[in-house]
């Protein structure tokens, strides 16, 4: 943790003992030593992934997470020879949870931007990119932004990329926390559409569940992923470990792999990074 | 002075629900049934509901404890211990239990080293603190209005007989305000109980949260009305025998003091 | 304006509290916007809820048998369910239901948006519980208020008029009081349905700003200022109301 969030929460903390609330501060900070030979010793290793946020983190009904970054995590717990242990995070909190030290690693379709970095340790090269572009409807054919000034649009909350739409084009911005309101919410027609992440609209288009809808625009910002650990931990063993199970995953194709599994249609991202870093002897 | 109420009541609000499940069952065109699938996820969401459960029960106990105290500490004699204790009473009564349940998530530690052993502070344990405390600060009001209703005759009844005043209070004040003090805690624990879904926001895995989590997998709207309507008659069923009780006890009770 | 801004933006710099709402325009817009809309639920859904608590409380009193169920049932089903959970039910679950208009692009659209859904819920919480109140109020006056009212010649509703409800309101204001603060502390879970009221917007702003503490710390605040200043209006009119004879003091 930086000594600028360590302030920050001292400060939140002295507020809190003043109010009455009994708060030791967050424990990271007793957390020195190396994370990567801790997780070996305890034989567990935390990580924080979406329960929510198909087909990338999800559960099924057995109760059972599932999905491309599940499967990424599993591929680290077994490289490490441990068990992995996941915990269910929120764009709201997960950063947070790392921080704090509930989990060791957080991959969670987090995008890699600057306000981030400072917070927590963002692991390269980025394992995923995205942009954000809206699914509309079908009636709604144009493929200007400035189009939608003034109009409704579905979103899920604490998305980065809800401020940069309303301020650029002047979306007016109906977020929800979970997935199944958004799409009820456009169902019902609460909104004209729905501002997401571009891979995740070109999934939904793919799946045939959503005929009557389309995706006009250009997509907005492309923005890569970044897996992280906590800020201290970037330099150390286990923040260069992971560097090198992403770089390996790149080289490998196995990105593309568990991508092409989740039923999700295949990113040039991927498929450049897979052309940069493959093996030049066949 | 209070009208038993009618299980047609409770009859009848259970027939809304249901009425309104069965219409959404039957407008639903999809192929699985509205109520096969709430029998799919069912043990998912009912493990939820455990967690509710164990959320309040906690919270209760803990929040009774520290809310008795609190409580005694508002009717001290002492100003210095009176009045930190009615400030700390009624600011964690007039805070939103959702804004205080954010805090606790965010700011109390996830694991904590005592004695050398590492103890991991879950998620849902930690929300249970945030819970604990407007449950403190309403058992504290519950216990000042309590020890302050006792006729001030029992005070000097209990000095002539030479008691501290330490004596006075767990031996001839505290018993008698036990009765009157039972309907509102109970009152509390209901509203406790309805509150703990406030834990989904905040990220806790229960009843609520897999109900939304069994709705993003299931991606049909025509489950909605059914799936939230299942879930508000749960929490009805296990808080509607705790309002029965209440009032028979608050009737009771009053039978006894005009009687 | 320009100094404050400055002034809290050196403090982010120097002090790592950074407290957006202060210099950062757009942030300090949708926070002063939230800001109102909490204002505005917990204003209309209060009026809203004492009226549906006194409707009630005569419903209660009716001597139609069907009417007497309904809002027994009424308040039976929405006292022991949870406040979030029937935000949800409502806005997810019956706003699928309900009627349509068309906008400028020939859609359909919901005729009752999640802002109007929210005070219905809202009101219709916090209704149950003023049911409760203002009957156990009525029932609170002695009857022989009401026979000697009756014994001076009032009619039956004269006497309810000029009796036996300004005794009633009086005796429940202190509960009405309790219910009322409650209300506005609840106005929060309107957050689950996209309504922008405070708690949302400031999750939107610690999400992009990654200050969580600070504007916890704020919205604590502002909440607890918001019921004081609702608690206070309610004891001065509660004083001003107060009949010689009546409580103590």
């Amino acid at each position: 943790m930086t000594s600028r969030t360590t302030r920050r929460w001292a400060i939140a903390g002295a507020l809190a003992a003043c109010l009455g609330l009994a708060a030791p501060l967050p424990a990271a900070a007793q957390q020195a030593g190396d994370t990567l030979s801790r997780i070996m010793r305890e034989g567990v290793l935390k990580v924080g992934v979406r329960a929510d946020y198909r087909p990338w983190g999800f559960r099924n009904p057995a109760g059972e997470f599932v999905g491309m970054e599940i499967e990424m995590a599993k591929d680290v717990a077994a490289t490490l020879g441990v068990r992995p242990e996941f915990v269910p995070v929120v764009a709201a909190n997960r950063m947070q949870f790392l921080a704090q030290g509930q989990i060791d690693l957080m991959i969670a379709t987090m995008s890699d931007t600057a306000e981030r970095r400072r917070v927590v340790g963002i692991v390269h090269p980025n394992y995923y990119s995205s942009g954000f572009n809206v699914l509309l409807p079908k009636q709604v054919t144009t493929t200007d932004w400035n189009a939608l000034r003034g109009r409704q649009l579905c979103a899920i909350q604490g998305a980065w990329y809800n401020r940069p739409a309303t301020e650029r084009y002047g979306v007016e911005i109906l977020a929800f926390t979970g997935i199944a309101e958004v799409e009820t919410a456009l169902r019902q027609r609460r909104c004209v559409g729905w501002l997401y992440d571009d891979n995740l609209i070109a999934v939904m288009l793919a799946s045939g569940q959503w005929s009557d809808f389309h995706m006009p625009l250009p997509s907005q910002s492309d923005t890569p992923w970044g897996l992280a650990v906590r800020l201290d931990d970037l330099d150390k063993p286990w923040g260069r470990f992971m560097s090198g199970m992403v770089a390996h995953w790149h080289r490998s194709g196995k990105l593309l792999a568990w991508e092409k599994e989740a039923g999700i249609a295949e990113s040039a991202f991927l498929r450049r990074m897979h052309e940069a870093l493959k093996d030049h002897i066949q | 002075m209070t009208r038993a109420p009618d299980g047609k009541a409770a009859g009848f609000a259970l027939l809304l629900v249901v009425a309104g499940s069965a219409w959404a069952q039957a407008a639903a065109p999809a192929a699985d049934g509205a109520l096969t699938a709430l029998i799919r996820w069912a043990p998912l969401i009912g493990q939820g509901f455990v967690l509710n459960v164990l959320i309040s029960v906690i919270a209760m106990a803990v929040g009774t404890l520290l809310g008795l105290f609190l409580g005694l500490g508002q009717v001290a004699p002492s100003r210095w211990v009176a009045r930190p204790a009615v400030a700390a009473t009624q600011f964690f009564r007039n805070a939103p239990w959702l804004v205080l349940l954010f805090y606790c998530i965010f700011i109390l530690p996830f694991r904590i080293t005592l004695f050398g052993t590492t103890v991991d502070v879950p998620n849902w344990l930690r929300a249970t603190a945030g819970l604990t405390l407007p449950v403190m600060a309403n058992v504290s009001e519950i216990v000042r209005g309590a020890v302050q209703s006792v006729p001030s005759g029992q005070w000097e009844g209990a000095a002539s007989l030479a008691l501290s005043r330490r004596k006075t209070l767990w031996l001839v004040i505290l018993p008698q305000c036990l009765k009157r003090m039972l309907p509102p805690w109970m009152n509390l624990y209901a509203i406790l109980l309805m509150s703990t879904p406030l834990a989904s926001i905040v990220g806790v895995e229960e009843a609520l949260t897999m109900t939304r989590n069994a709705l993003g997998a299931e991606r049909r709207s025509e489950l909605l009305i059914p799936f939230y309507g299942a879930l508000l008659v749960a929490f009805f069923c296990a808080c509607w025998p705790i309002a029965l009780a209440t009032r028979r006890l608050e009737a009771y009770a009053a039978r006894e003091r005009t009687g | 304006m320009d100094l404050i801004e400055s002034l809290f933006r050196g403090l982010n710099e120097s002090a790592g509290i950074n407290l957006t709402i202060l210099y950062d325009p757009f942030d300090r817009a949708r926070f002063w916007a939230g800001f109102l809309m909490t204002v505005y639920l917990a204003a209309t859904s209060v009026v809203a809820s004492v009226m549906l608590g006194v409707l009630g409380a005569a419903a209660q009193k009716s001597p139609v048998a069907p009417l007497r169920w309904l809002t027994d049932g009424y308040v039976a089903f929405f006292r022991n369910t949870p406040p979030l959970v029937q935000m949800y039910f409502f806005f997810f679950g019956l706003g699928s239901i309900t009627p349509t208009v068309p906008d400028d692009l020939g859609f359909p659209t919901p005729l009752i948006g999640n802002v109007a859904w929210a005070i219905v819920a809202l009101a219709l919480f916090a209704g149950a519980f003023n049911v409760e109140i203002f009957r156990s109020g009525i029932e609170a006056v002695p009857q022989g208020t009401a026979e000697a009212a009756t014994a001076l010649g009032l009619s039956r509703l004269q006497s309810y008029r000029l009796v036996v409800l300004p005794l009633a309101f009086r005796i429940c204001l202190p509960a009405l009081n309790n219910n009322l603060v409650n209300l506005v502390k609840t106005t929060t879970l309107a957050y689950a349905i996209g309504v922008p009221e405070m708690l949302y917007v400031s999750n939107q702003i610690w999400s992009d700003a990654l200050n969580v503490p600070e504007m916890m710390t704020t919205l604590l605040i502002l909440y607890i200022g918001l019921v004081t200043l609702l608690v206070w209006a309610m004891h001065r009119w509660e004083r001003a109301m107060r009949l010689p004879g009546f409580g103590e003091r």
